[in-house]
């Protein structure tokens, strides 16, 4: 969709809004006058019209829209950012896919970071190495970076719709509460199907508005490459919470409305000798 | 100066508000597809129930004043 038509759909969808409190609080008070009318002059169809109309009045002016924002608008802010990552990943010469640690491998389990090594083969870190290096963006032991995922946020959001810590949960829990989150609460998809089956996880989301924001994302190879988009990016982070497990992006699919994103458990690194 | 319309008429609206609200919310759920319509589905699903709700009371008013009368 063009911007300019983006811009005439906003515009339009302000006007019905206008429109329908204005088209309620009428209807609402020749409601209540044909109501009036109708006691006075002892006239039941009077009082059965006026019923009606005060009643649709009052449903009219209780359900309004819901508060929304330009989706070109979300588009650019989520964007930006992401494209500033895209340019540092590319400047630092980090092309390996992004590991998204479990809450274990930091001092305060309400972090959330994703570890990417500097090379294909490298070492994974163990909880004590990340523990002892977490402020730093670059890591020495192994050589890798330390950066905050793209869709945290947005997991931080999932986890206040749900008034509940991913941390506290497991994955029947995801794989029961998320799917009516995206489609109940927060709208964002027509249907949400999780299926796990042993190191694999794929999550298919239907009929989404943040597929067009997924395409976007793929613009910026790198980062979309390495972390996945902030969509894939938040629910790896709701996996690696939930799981206790370290997760990567396997694979990520996104047509004109559906995503597939397939993640990885990580297996556990043998202990050091 | 009287209101003309009984306690039967008041519950016989309400189930035809309720059925139409019930109805309208259902069709509106995000499962059908339509998540691209602007509209407070908290709010309505909430005034459904809550019309709903009230002509049951009617219904049970009246049963009770049916026992208690017939007792």
């Amino acid at each position: 969709m063009k911007k300019s038509e983006k811009d005439s759909t906003f515009r339009r969808a302000i006007g019905q809004t206008r429109l329908t409190k204005i088209t309620g609080w009428i209807i609402l008070g020749l409601g209540a006058l044909a109501l009036v009318v109708s006691i006075i002059y002892s006239s039941s169809t009077l009082a059965i019209l006026g019923l009606g109309m005060i009643f649709w009045g009052v449903i009219l002016t209780y359900i309004q829209n819901e508060e929304y924002v330009k989706e070109p608008i979300f588009q650019s802010v989520g964007n930006s950012s992401f494209s500033t990552l895209n340019h540092i990943l590319q400047r630092m010469g980090y092309s390996n896919k992004a590991i998204y640690l479990p809450p274990r491998y930091f001092k305060d389990p309400e972090t959330s970071k994703a570890y990417l090594p500097k090379q294909q083969d490298e070492k994974r870190p163990t909880p004590e190495q990340i523990q002892a290096q977490e402020m730093h963006l670059f890591t020495e032991n192994p050589k890798g970076m330390l950066t905050t995922p793209p869709g945290l946020e947005l997991t931080r959001l999932f986890e206040k719709r749900l008034e509940t810590n991913f941390t506290k949960e497991d994955l029947s829990y995801v794989e029961r509460n998320l799917p009516k989150l995206f489609t109940e609460d927060l709208e964002i998809a027509q249907n949400v199907e999780i299926r796990s089956e042993d190191a694999k996880i794929t999550v298919r989301i239907e009929n989404s508005p943040f597929s067009s924001l997924c395409n976007e994302a793929k613009a910026f190879t790198d980062a979309y490459n390495a972390l996945g988009s902030p969509l894939a990016s938040a629910l790896a982070c709701v996996l690696a919470k939930a799981t206790g497990k370290s997760i990567i992006i396997q694979k990520e699919t996104t047509d004109r409305k559906n995503i597939e994103i397939e993640y990885q458990l990580v297996p556990e690194e043998p202990p050091q000798a | 100066m009287t209101f003309p319309l009984g306690f039967w008429d008041i519950s016989l609206i309400l189930a035809v508000m309720a059925i139409i609200l019930l109805i309208t919310s259902e069709l509106l759920s995000p499962y059908y597809g339509k998540i691209n319509i602007q509209i407070n589905r908290k709010r309505l699903k909430n005034a459904a129930l809550a019309t709903s709700t009230l002509f049951l009371a009617t219904v049970v008013i009246r049963i009770a004043g049916i026992i208690i009368g017939g007792a």
